[in-house]
């Protein structure tokens, strides 16, 4: 059933010759490799990707950004860090200290616990479930809640805009979000990430290739998904939960330290997810265009294997996050009416046709995709 | 199930039996919507258990990350909040109890009506129920031989959609 081992199970397989390693348990693989994907992936991302994005900026309005701390200011992550955590953790007096300490918890919760069904390669998911691309879109519904309530605990009134704000954003977008990514599922047929990976082909052939180019709505449906997932995770130009020029910070103005830092954090690793759920679903996961890594003329062992398949996966993604963090220098921000018009008015429609016709695409054409019937009527 | 999976569970209920009790006899109401929600991640675990993957997924999107936040929505707009003591003085307890009891016995007759071989552990119609995929199961029998309830749900949901925005409308 499972075409893709999880991790657990692979670093299992690989230890079972050594000497101390073998006698772990199937459960203690599954906590390391958790602390392993939380520690040596997420936060990691969470702290360079605030560096890159300064550096980014810089260069889009010509100047230099952060060059202090060690060569071209790469440590400035850490640095910023260090200073995190040693400031005051401040609760306003006014507020509710139950819900204002809660609150960031639920934020990074949701974002990392989407990471267990990611799947950064073939031998490197965390667990490769039956609902796996359900699985992620819902809980990451746990950062609504946690903005909410951080916004009520801080007894102000620009948090308490900003945090509802977030939250009738996110419950809006859910639905195109979610309506996006379903043409995937009727193309593949399974919630499976894994699945969904490997049916999308290498564009030799058989002519399967990435879901983007399945058929003319499944483009407009990667769009949709991309703008969606840039309102969900309230980046620019879709930060009106923020919106510094109206509401000082907006959900997160009375944050200091570390708390603050946990909002930040869980703000940029939903980029990430965002990100990966679109390289997953629309643009072929861990494969190379045109390139069959698996079965090469001479096999490979599975280390190489699972290592190519995790820079592809992260050069895809990384990608989509530059275009996220370029947008955010690019585009002004909506206002509140035409954001939900945007959503209801626009997106809603659209992704409604999108997933008729595709229905009716698979419907018409067998489940072939663009790129089979022109391969066909031209004799490939 | 092994040990470590029944200890999981049996977290999983006393937090959903905790979280409920406090979601209905908290003063604060915006403490109860916070316990209610942690019922609803508490349920959505026991139907990990019972085998119910794609419901569960349902249960955390559709009741976390929809119903509480319009429940939070609806209490944020709400005046003096920490200062309201909500309290039921009414001495309505008649119809409370029929209704209690109705749905102790539907829910306990359902319980009882389970074929018996699944009702052990380590049965093996059991393990193989729980361990197979539901989602592909669950739109065959929606798209076929409840095709005619499912689109009566349907229309419904479209009502009450029109319904809402025929309300909300601009006058």
């Amino acid at each position: 059933m499972n075409q893709s081992a999880a991790f657990a199970h692979t670093l299992q397989s690989w230890t079972s010759q050594l000497p101390i390693l073998s006698a772990f348990p199937l459960w203690a693989w599954a906590a390391i490799s958790a602390l392993g994907v939380i520690f040596l992936l997420a936060l990691p991302f969470g702290g360079l990707a605030t560096y890159v994005e300064r550096k980014i900026a810089a260069d889009i309005q010509d100047r230099i950004g952060p060059n202090r701390v060690g060569p071209i200011g790469i440590f400035q992550f850490a640095a910023d860090a260090v200073k995190m955590l040693a400031k005051e953790d401040f609760v306003p007096p006014g507020g509710d200290r139950f819900l204002f300490n809660l609150a960031p918890l639920f934020v990074v919760v949701g974002a990392l616990a989407a990471f267990a069904a990611l799947p950064l390669g073939k031998h490197l998911v965390g667990a490769d479930l039956n609902i796996g691309i359900f699985y992620i879109i819902s809980v990451t519904t746990l950062i609504a809640p946690g903005l909410l309530l951080g916004s009520w605990g801080s007894q102000n009134k620009w948090s308490l805009l900003g945090g509802l704000r977030a939250a009738a954003q996110i419950v809006s977008y859910e639905i195109p979000v979610a309506l996006a990514i379903l043409p995937v599922i009727l193309i593949s047929g399974t919630l499976q990430v894994g699945s969904i990976v490997e049916q999308q082909g290498w564009g030799v052939g058989d002519y399967h290739f990435w879901n983007i180019i399945h058929n003319p709505f499944t483009i407009i449906s990667f769009f949709l998904l991309f703008i969606g997932g840039l309102a969900e995770t309230n980046r620019i130009p879709f930060d009106l939960p923020e919106a510094e020029s109206e509401l000082v910070s907006g959900f997160n103005t009375e944050f200091s330290g570390m708390r603050f830092g946990l909002y930040a954090l869980g703000e940029f690793v939903d980029v990430f997810v965002m990100s990966a759920v679109l390289t997953t679903v629309y643009l072929g996961g861990w494969q190379l265009p045109f390139f069959n890594i698996d079965q090469w003329v001479i096999p490979l062992p599975t280390g190489i294997v699972a290592l190519v398949h995790f820079t592809v996966f992260m050069t895809k993604t990384l990608l989509l996050v530059f275009v996220v963090m370029w947008l955010r220098w690019t585009l002004p921000r909506l206002r509140v009416d035409q954001l939900m018009g945007l959503c209801w008015k626009g997106m809603v429609p659209l992704a409604l046709i999108n997933v008729t016709g595709t229905a009716l695409w698979m419907w018409i054409f067998k489940g072939q995709s663009l790129m089979q019937l022109l391969a066909k009527a031209f004799g490939g | 199930m092994t040990n470590g999976m029944k200890l999981v569970l049996f977290g999983a209920e006393v937090l959903t039996v905790l979280c409920a009790l406090i979601a209905t006899f908290h003063p604060n109401v915006l403490y109860g919507a916070i316990a209610l929600l942690i019922t609803f991640l508490g349920v959505a675990v026991m139907y990990v258990f019972a085998g119910a993957d794609f419901l569960a997924g349902a249960q955390v999107i559709v009741y976390v990350g929809g119903v509480t936040i319009l429940i939070l929505f609806a209490i944020m707009l709400t005046q003096w909040l920490y200062q309201m003591k909500l309290r039921d003085v009414g001495t309505k307890l008649l119809a409370p109890i029929l209704i209690g009891a109705g749905l102790f016995y539907v829910l306990a007759k359902a319980l009882l009506d389970i074929n018996p071989k699944f009702l052990s552990d380590n049965a093996e119609p059991a393990q193989k129920f729980l361990m197979t995929p539901k989602t592909a199961l669950l739109g065959e029998a929606l798209l076929g031989s409840y095709l005619l309830p499912f689109e009566a749900i349907t229309i419904l949901l479209l009502g009450a959609l029109v319904g809402a925005v025929w309300i909300a409308r601009p006058r």
